[in-house]
């Protein structure tokens, strides 16, 4: 019988990201948020080699160690860049299809990987709870050649249609959408991952398709988390559980003191054999 | 040339022509010295209903000598351009000083999001890159600039971009419209007394907001003299002719972090942003703003030396932040 592991639903998210990252690839992150841990961890055990960019123009740095943007980034997030330049900068990299990847969190994703976050509820002119509006994240999802989303499994967080489109999936999904409204051809949504499942789209239709899900769920426990029903992959493979390592570098290196780690609820996994 | 879809967002009119003008009129070019308070400039330079920029955010590099001192001159009816911000939009919103803001991206706030809730702010949205791509149109002397995001969306809906036909190869592409600010106020390393400035790290967009500006208040951890500027002129970000004040603060970004330089104070953070999720920021703003004349006085009486020595401390990171 195999050992009982413990791990967070946080750690969970953060694992089937990092498990995407490749080496040699160029990423554009999100600043000092989940995607950036991600980063880090994949950093630290299966792509060494992945290299990344942050909006404010920092350039392929080698970070210490996790630097939350709200601690002031400073001199630590910009650690052995190898340029410090711009936020137009990197917007111009971007369009001339250098990054392979952005990763972005989102508050909301829909079928077609659009997300939101400006507000949920009401209208634009009266939202029921505004939020700081697209940041980078529009030129991440509209420029890099891919894009990876990250979301917690929460029904309200996977709305049939995002009550507002702050940055752009496939929008409604038709042929050529995103290059009618001016965006760079052939980019778009390539992962939607959350603590349980992860989520691919459909070459035709565009819709979000669902390509593999946690042993420790079932495919119920998942949908019932969604407000529709995407797309099922025949057959649908299995989310390898977080190794011991993946676990130790995030817990020991990269938020030794459980800030974001220990927000996640606790999940209790015995592999079969 | 062809607009196939425009955002109905509010937008001032791109104006180049104007801008040479006031360029002409009244941006000197004589090497004289522009050294003066906080006070003196913001009150020389700043308006009520300028239209408002900065580098970076009140986490990191930000004006913040010259934010307050905004706050305290009590400034009305500015038009902000928000990107990439952190707290800063929420305490010039508190001090009243704000009437309308472009979104880039607000950090999560009890005070920017009553304000848009409550419509006690106008809002246009647009993205962080597209600010700034605004500010680098303004910059070059041009009317607008194309550009590759933006399109599709709601944001693009309600902001004052457009969608037209490439006359050039026949697809469609955005449009953004040049932002030329009223007044830019952004915080340096080092600056010489004729305004040729320092930045060291990774910039938002320091060329693009100091260049756009009618207006430009430069504050400085420290005025170097122009020899050691003409040592290094690699160096130099902006150039002496587009600066119109040159403010020496040191710890001018305090409560952030100067990269290279200090840390930011993590305890006043956490009271600042508690300040904003309490709807507390009247007593937060008297408690460092109004009851000082100066970003000094209020180091020298709030903070002290004790605690600026551990700021400089907690910065262990130097390597290439100095010339």
């Amino acid at each position: 019988m195999s050992e009982t592991i413990n791990f967070t639903t946080t750690e969970s998210l953060l694992i089937n990201v990092a498990n995407l990252i490749e080496n040699n690839k160029y990423y554009w992150v999100a600043i000092g948020g989940s995607p950036m841990m991600a980063m880090m961890l994949a950093r630290k055990t299966l792509a060494p080699r992945a290299y990344y960019v942050v909006e404010d123009g920092t350039i392929c740095p080698d970070p210490l160690e996790y630097v939350p943007f709200l601690s002031g980034a400073s001199g630590a997030a910009e650690y052995r860049a190898v340029a410090w330049k711009d936020m137009n900068t990197v917007g111009f990299h971007c369009a001339m299809g250098y990054y392979d990847y952005g990763i972005l969190d989102c508050l909301q994703v829909d079928m077609y990987g659009n997300i939101n976050s400006t507000f949920i509820g009401g209208s634009y002119e009266h939202p029921e709870r505004r939020f700081g509006g697209p940041g980078g994240a529009n030129e991440i999802a509209s420029m890099c050649w891919q894009t990876i989303f990250m979301a917690d499994q929460e029904k309200r967080k996977y709305p049939r249609r995002v009550d507002f489109i702050s940055s752009p999936g496939y929008l409604d999904g038709s042929p050529r959408a995103r290059e009618r409204a001016g965006l760079p051809a052939n980019t778009g949504p390539y992962r939607v991952v959350s603590e349980i499942a992860m989520f691919g789209f459909d070459e035709e239709t565009h819709m979000m398709k669902l390509l593999a899900i946690a042993p420790w769920v079932t495919l119920d426990d998942l949908l019932v988390e969604m407000e529709f029903e995407p797309l099922i992959a025949d057959p649908l493979e299995k989310l390898p559980p977080p190794t011991e390592q993946q676990l130790t570098v995030l817990r020991a290196e990269i938020d030794p003191g459980g800030r974001v780690l220990g927000q996640g609820t606790w999940i209790e996994y015995t592999p079969e054999d | 040339m062809e607009v196939l879809a425009s955002g109905k967002g509010v937008y001032r009119t791109p104006d180049p022509d104007g801008h040479r003008e006031w360029v002409r009129t009244h941006k000197s070019r004589e090497l004289k010295s522009k050294v003066m308070t906080a006070k003196e400039a913001v009150e020389k330079f700043v308006s009520d209903g300028d239209y408002l920029g900065y580098d970076l955010n009140i986490h990191k590099r930000g004006p913040a000598a010259l934010m307050h001192e905004i706050i305290r001159q009590k400034k009305k009816d500015l038009w902000v351009a928000v990107r990439f911000s952190g707290m800063d939009p929420a305490i010039l919103i508190a001090g009243g000083c704000v009437s309308r803001i472009d979104i880039g991206w607000f950090i999560q706030s009890g005070t920017c999001s009553r304000a848009i809730q409550e419509g006690l702010i106008k809002v246009t949205e647009w993205t962080n890159g597209a600010v700034v791509y605004r500010e680098l149109a303004g910059a070059m002397g041009l009317p607008f600039l194309p550009l590759r995001y933006i399109g599709g969306t709601d944001t693009f809906e309600q902001s004052g971009a457009k969608l037209i036909k490439d006359p050039f190869t026949g697809q469609e592409i955005c449009l953004v419209p040049a932002l030329n600010l009223d007044v830019a106020v952004v915080h340096v390393h080092q600056c010489d007394e004729f305004g040729n400035a320092r930045i060291f790290g990774s910039g938002l967009s320091p060329m693009e907001t100091c260049s756009c500006a009618k207006k430009l208040i430069i504050s400085t951890e420290e005025v170097v003299s122009s020899d050691e500027i003409r040592r290094r002129p690699q160096l130099t970000t902006v150039p002496y002719y587009m600066v119109d004040a040159v403010v020496n603060v040191p710890f001018g970004t305090y409560p952030g972090a100067m990269p290279g330089l200090y840390g930011s104070d993590p305890e006043h953070m956490i009271e600042m942003m508690m300040a904003d999720r309490m709807g507390t920021m009247d007593a937060y703003l008297e408690k460092w703003v109004y009851a000082f004349e100066s970003h000094a006085e209020m180091l020298d009486k709030l903070v002290g030396a004790r605690k600026l020595i551990q700021l400089m401390q907690a910065e262990t990171f130097r390597e290439g932040y100095r010339a």
